[in-house]
């Protein structure tokens, strides 16, 4: 390995050589401070290195990881978002009497996990990649033993599922494996590219990639853990969840399909468009029927990502700039949206009821407006990333005659407005008892979330300064 | 070894796998639950090792390899959490376990 | 027909030890089923000798601490996997592999002393805790 190839993979070493050395500390001194601080110290390091334009061409640290603009980009962005999590997590976490310094251990080994998926160009990093994340994740959703009940419930939940999707996909690359006898996914691309008919096998192989995707996605038909699990994690790790794991398969799905070029098979075409279609509609339509806010929010993910795989599906020059702009609005808002439920969950009650946020507006403004501004944008209200985000979708899907999938996509949003505008109806409604408690809002975490909805409206305007970015490190 | 020889044991894999998931769908202990997902991410296990016996490919072993460190890993969070929810429910029942609807 | 001839070759000891040990287990019952004695006395039923009578159901809860070891001792005995791999290709590995089978090692080191430190290790009756109640209660009969 030369010196390039270490300074490369730097973003993964510091997150690495940070989880291990948080076990050191902990295992010396349990101070819930100091990890938190070192783990902020981590994650942003981990983010400046992976920001520093190391080498654009693309570098092949080893057999299994690439590292290159997308992954880099992928990579900022993910630390990005671990970062705010654990700046969340921290005064959420401080009134409970839990242990709670393994839980930054997680979040870094998390996004680990997902910066690995972003980076890898073989199956044994993907899988690596994936469980490193998963394994995470279902402890971090089980983490508050102690103080709920339903946490544990959810941890339980994902488990399964999750380790269930983690079989399928495994299968579906052995299958793979048998047939093309490779692993990298440029190995797999090159077979592809010169058998002349492809057997059953293979095909099953990817269909059953494609069921391990989709459950990690929590596309349609595989989506029934979503809401419990948004339910019940914990709302930074609910967070997380909706971020980092999304974000880190999303990468990895890009490149698979790009580097194999599976556009070529119509099956697997379909396939995605019945999952779009399903997420979309189905996401939409079961938020309708809820009354917690974190639920409604687990369905909208749904929802969220079956536009993501419209981008994605349309294929041309257009479709990873258009998925990665999405994805980019998608996490500075669902960040927002969880950051004020965890802001307003004091101690071991969640605010996650509806009735939690009605009149909202008349006891905490500032927190009631930036709720507001993220529901718009998850609704896709112009001035907002998430209106941009749609529009690039359309434009792409538009491009590749997607007109079904983009019918579905506008009249679902349709559907979507309604369960948002509820929200931010409860929360301007005139309250009973006026000026019951008014809490300022600028602790730590409410400048945090003031600066991320100013980013959200700042894309929503002037989005031209991120495409540009977009389209120089992951399209080029 | 002749090719027949490897579809007999991806058969084998094949038919592991769909008796690990019937069994994930059927049973409603939880402890017989991550049994099921042990038998399908085994037969996993199965087919990388048959896939790269026949391609005398030594990468079918190691992912077999990483698979078994991810079992366990898996199970012994799936046992803990299993047994705390033992302690809370005094059941394993997934079906009076499922209190979240919707 | 002449790959059959050779399987048929490389099979035969196998159905040869097949048939032994049929052979032999069925000496073994048929055998002692024609010879054995048979009588149905107070004690017959019992366990004889080399065991202890059975108190009880054998379903019995432990403490959840079998549980954490049984936990690591799966993990742990996985790692010798990884390790035996690095092992049998010592040789090709040469200094990268040295170098990351230290890294793991050191890996392992380390969250053992995590577990170690969390208590995670520590189970059954801690002495010096009930040597501290001992003492408290010596305290407080001189009183």
């Amino acid at each position: 390995m030369s010196s390039e190839d270490f300074r490369s993979l730097l973003p993964l070493l510091i997150l690495a050589a940070a989880s291990i050395l948080l076990l050191v500390v902990i295992a010396v001194r349990r101070d819930h401070r100091l990890v938190y601080y070192l783990t902020v110290a981590a994650l942003a390091a981990a983010l400046a290195a992976s920001l520093i334009p190391v080498e654009y061409s693309p570098r092949t640290a080893s057999p299994l990881l690439v590292i290159d603009g997308f992954s880099l980009f992928y990579s900022a962005l993910l630390n990005a978002a671990g970062l705010i999590v654990v700046v969340l997590s921290y005064t959420y976490l401080r009134p409970l009497r839990e242990q709670m310094e393994e839980y930054y251990v997680l979040i870094l080994l998390a996004v680990l996990g997902s910066v690995i998926l972003a980076a890898s160009r073989h199956f044994a990093s993907f899988f690596l990649g994936l469980e490193l994340l998963s394994v995470s994740l279902y402890t971090l959703v089980g983490y508050m033993v102690r103080s709920r009940d339903r946490s544990m419930e959810a941890g339980l939940k994902y488990l399964i599922l999750a380790a269930a999707a983690a079989a399928f996909l495994l299968f579906g690359m052995a299958l793979v494996f048998y047939e093309a006898g490779q692993l990298g996914f440029s190995g797999i691309g090159k077979y592809l590219a010169e058998a002349e008919a492809l057997s059953l096998l293979i095909i099953t192989g990817f269909g059953l990639i494609i069921i391990g995707i989709g459950f990690k996605l929590a596309l349609a038909p595989f989506h029934m853990w979503a809401a419990d699990v948004y339910e019940g994690a914990p709302a930074p790790v609910s967070a997380l969840v909706a971020t980092v794991s999304k974000g880190g398969v999303v990468a990895v799905l890009l490149r698979f399909y790009s580097e194999v070029d599976g556009y070529q098979f119509p099956v697997l075409a379909l396939l995605f468009s019945i999952f779009a279609a399903a997420s979309m509609l189905g996401g939409n339509l079961l938020a309708l029927l809820q009354d917690n806010v974190k639920r409604i929010l687990g369905y909208s993910s749904i929802a969220h990502l079956g536009y993501l795989i419209v981008a994605f599906l349309s294929g041309g020059a257009m479709a990873a700039g258009a998925a990665t702009f999405y994805l980019v609005a998608y996490f500075i808002t669902i960040l927002v949206a969880f950051g004020v439920v965890a802001h307003l969950s004091s101690g071991e009650q969640e605010a996650e009821k509806l009735e939690d946020y009605r009149s909202l507006f008349w006891r905490r403004p500032g927190t009631a407006v930036v709720f507001t501004a993220a529901l718009l944008s998850l609704a896709g209200i112009p001035l907002t990333a998430g209106f941009i985000g749609k529009f690039y979708i359309a434009a792409a899907g538009a491009q590749e005659g997607l007109w079904v999938l983009l019918f579905i996509l506008a009249a679902s949003s349709v559907i979507g407005l309604y369960y948002y505008l509820r929200i931010i109806m409860a929360m301007f409604a005139s309250a009973k008892d006026p000026a019951q408690r008014i809490a300022p809002l600028f602790s730590g975490v409410g400048l945090l979330l003031v600066i991320l909805t100013v980013a959200l409206v700042w894309l929503g305007v002037f989005p031209q300064a991120m495409l540009d970015m977009i389209n120089e490190w992951v399209a080029g | 070894m002749t090719p027949d020889y490897m579809e007999q044991g991806m058969l084998l894999a094949i038919v592991l796998f769909c008796l690990g998931f019937v069994g994930l769908m059927i049973r409603r202990n939880v402890i017989f639950m991550l049994l099921s997902i042990e038998i399908m991410l085994n037969a996993a296990g199965l087919a990388f090792i048959v896939s790269g016996a026949r391609w005398a490919n030594a990468d079918g072993q190691v992912m077999f390899i990483f698979i078994l460190a991810m079992t366990a890993a898996e199970v012994s969070v799936g046992l803990a959490l299993a047994l705390k929810i033992f302690q809370k429910y005094k059941t394993l029942d997934s079906d009076a376990i499922n209190r979240m609807k919707g | 027909m002449e790959e059959d001839m050779i399987q048929n070759e490389i099979y035969w000891p196998l159905v040869a030890y097949a048939g032994i040990v049929l052979l032999v287990i069925g000496a073994i019952v048929v055998l002692s089923y024609l010879l054995g004695e048979r009588h149905d006395d107070k004690a017959t039923g019992e366990v004889f000798e080399s065991g202890i009578l059975p108190t009880g159901s054998a379903r019995l809860q432990f403490s959840s601490h079998f549980y954490l070891i049984a936990m690591f001792f799966v993990i742990f005995d996985l790692e010798t996997a990884f390790i035996v791999a690095w092992a049998i290709g010592y040789e090709e590995a040469g200094w990268p592999g040295f170098i990351g089978a230290l890294i793991f090692v050191g890996i392992l080191l380390v969250v053992l002393v995590y577990e170690w430190s969390t208590g995670a290790l520590d189970y059954g009756p801690q002495g010096q805790k009930i040597i501290k109640a001992l003492q408290k209660r010596r305290k407080q009969q001189k009183i």
